[in-house]
């Protein structure tokens, strides 16, 4: 569970804004609503350790996280782009998921069987001749998701991962989170839209200015 | 807004640009007649125009690459700094960005004192010298040199792209180049946020940089250049398309609604660049004869 005790934040140059929060995730899965520039990304980057706060703890499971490496953090939480693209690094769909449990030690046979299963359990089975860069939105962001799974977080954060997708990919990419939901993955869902995190059962928390709201 | 577009527009506004007699027939008549009456007392304007400093870079450069005198390349070196100071470069920031480069800048002087030995050795460890007189001179001068390369290129940092650009097309430089070299300007900084978010995605994917084996740095860094180039490409072919959307190159020549004016202060400094050039000339003549 992601708890952030009393956190504060400030940009250095953006002297108008500051993230205050008291956050304690109570379910799954929970969404984070409210409109443009109220704070929503910063408060994922400081979930996923991007971001290191200006006062306060953030917790998982109970552990601060802030004398840990990012890399460190990583192992615990993983980050969703808003674009996708940022974080595909390699020329083929099986050497994305591959390559880091690669460098993290695994051998390559088992690298490859497990970045196989995850192909075949996100639906990119037909991308697996592609480059990874001809890849769609949707498909790029299903990799990038894959990728990060390969990882085995305990927590995961989107940030905005409807942008750019139409109705059926929305509905896909449900349907793909609430099955990651059955594995006691806890969620943060960074979302203008409401529908999508209520059809996947999110507890809807609102933020404006940079204030976490009750209710 | 973009802070550096809201910097070129206000440098603009303040008088060391001056609308074209084309724009000036185009203002609106309600609106004031000269830019001049807009100038603070103390603005950028009050800096040398963009094309006194392209002299002065080509100046410091091009003696920078002949000169292999250590006493002239530091009196080059003061000179150069001193008119980074009078040009208010924030040095800070400059040191604080490329710190990396001057530690390289540090080591590759220190490799040419050790590997190039002559003269009196100072110190010396089994009979190989460490450091000599000769050894410490060719350091001095390697560190001098880019020292001087980068103070040179320090010199345009505070001027906006724009008036960097307007300068380069009055230079006689093709538009279309100067466009490519501000476009590379402008692309500079977005690389490198792009380049800081690929390595934070792939921290998170559960990897130590500092935990890797070099073998396995080298394989990483490849993989880090895969989203950066296809961002680029993508930017690239993006900006392409905004380019012909407004008619880029559909004719030879492009008037500018701001064109830049040299004003007494500049051609006084031209002049004492002129002056600078010759006497180094002949002093460095002078001084190879003898």
């Amino acid at each position: 569970m992601i708890r952030f005790e009393q956190v504060t934040f400030a940009y250095p140059n953006r002297q108008d804004f500051r993230l205050t929060v008291d956050f304690f995730a109570s379910g799954a899965c929970t969404a984070l609503l409210g409109e443009n520039g109220s704070g929503k990304t910063t408060f994922g980057k400081l979930a996923a350790g991007i971001l290191k706060p200006d006062t306060g703890r953030i917790l998982y499971d109970g552990q601060d996280i802030a004398g840990l490496k990012l890399g460190e953090i990583g192992r615990q939480a993983g980050y969703l782009f808003q674009e996708p693209a940022r974080q595909i690094f390699a020329a083929r769909p099986l050497e994305e998921i591959a390559f880091p449990l690669e460098l993290r030690g695994m051998a390559k046979p088992e690298a490859e069987q497990k970045a196989r299963a995850l192909c075949e359990e996100f639906e990119l089975n037909d991308t697996l001749d592609q480059t990874t860069y001809t890849l769609s939105r949707g498909e790029k962001q299903r990799l990038a998701l894959a990728a990060i799974m390969a990882c085995e977080p305990r927590f995961l954060v989107l940030d905005e991962p409807t942008t750019g997708l139409d109705r059926r990919r929305r509905e896909l990419l449900a349907a793909t989170l609430r099955r990651l939901l059955a594995r006691d993955l806890g969620l943060l869902v960074i979302t203008h839209d409401r529908t999508f995190a209520e059809s996947l059962g999110a507890d809807p928390r609102f933020i404006k200015e940079g204030v976490l709201l009750d209710g | 807004m973009d802070s550096r577009k809201v910097k070129g527009r206000e440098w603009c506004q303040r008088g060391r640009f001056a609308l074209t007699p084309q724009c000036q027939g185009n203002r609106p008549p309600d609106t004031a007649p000269d830019t001049a009456d807009t100038r603070p007392a103390d603005t950028d304007s009050k800096r040398p125009d963009p094309r006194v400093i392209f002299a002065l870079a080509l100046f410091f450069s091009g003696f920078g690459v002949a000169l292999r005198d250590v006493r002239f390349m530091a009196a080059l070196l003061c000179l150069a700094l001193l008119c980074a100071v009078l040009l208010r470069v924030r040095f800070k920031r400059l040191f604080g960005r490329f710190k990396r480069l001057w530690q390289v800048v540090l080591m590759v002087a220190l490799l040419q004192s050790l590997f190039a030995p002559s003269g009196l050795v100072w110190l010396q460890l089994w009979n190989v010298p460490l450091l000599t007189s000769g050894g410490l001179e060719k350091g001095l001068l390697v560190l001098f040199r880019l020292a001087l390369f980068i103070t040179s290129a320090a010199l345009f940092t505070p001027y906006p792209a724009r008036a960097l650009i307007q300068a380069m097309v009055q230079l006689r430089l093709p538009y279309e180049v100067a466009y490519m070299v501000s476009v590379g300007i402008r692309f500079i900084p977005q690389l490198g946020e792009e380049l800081r978010d690929s390595l934070t995605a792939l921290a998170l994917r559960g990897i130590v940089i500092r935990e890797l084996k070099l073998k396995q740095r080298v394989k990483l860094y490849s993989y880090l250049l895969l989203p950066v180039l296809a961002a680029s490409l993508q930017n690239a072919r993006e900006l392409a398309m905004s380019l012909d959307m407004r008619a880029f190159r559909a004719h030879p020549k492009r008037t500018s609604y701001y064109t830049l004016t040299l004003n007494r202060w500049d051609w006084v400094l031209l002049c004492v660049i002129l002056l600078l050039t010759l006497f180094a000339f002949f002093a460095w003549f002078a001084v190879k004869s003898w």
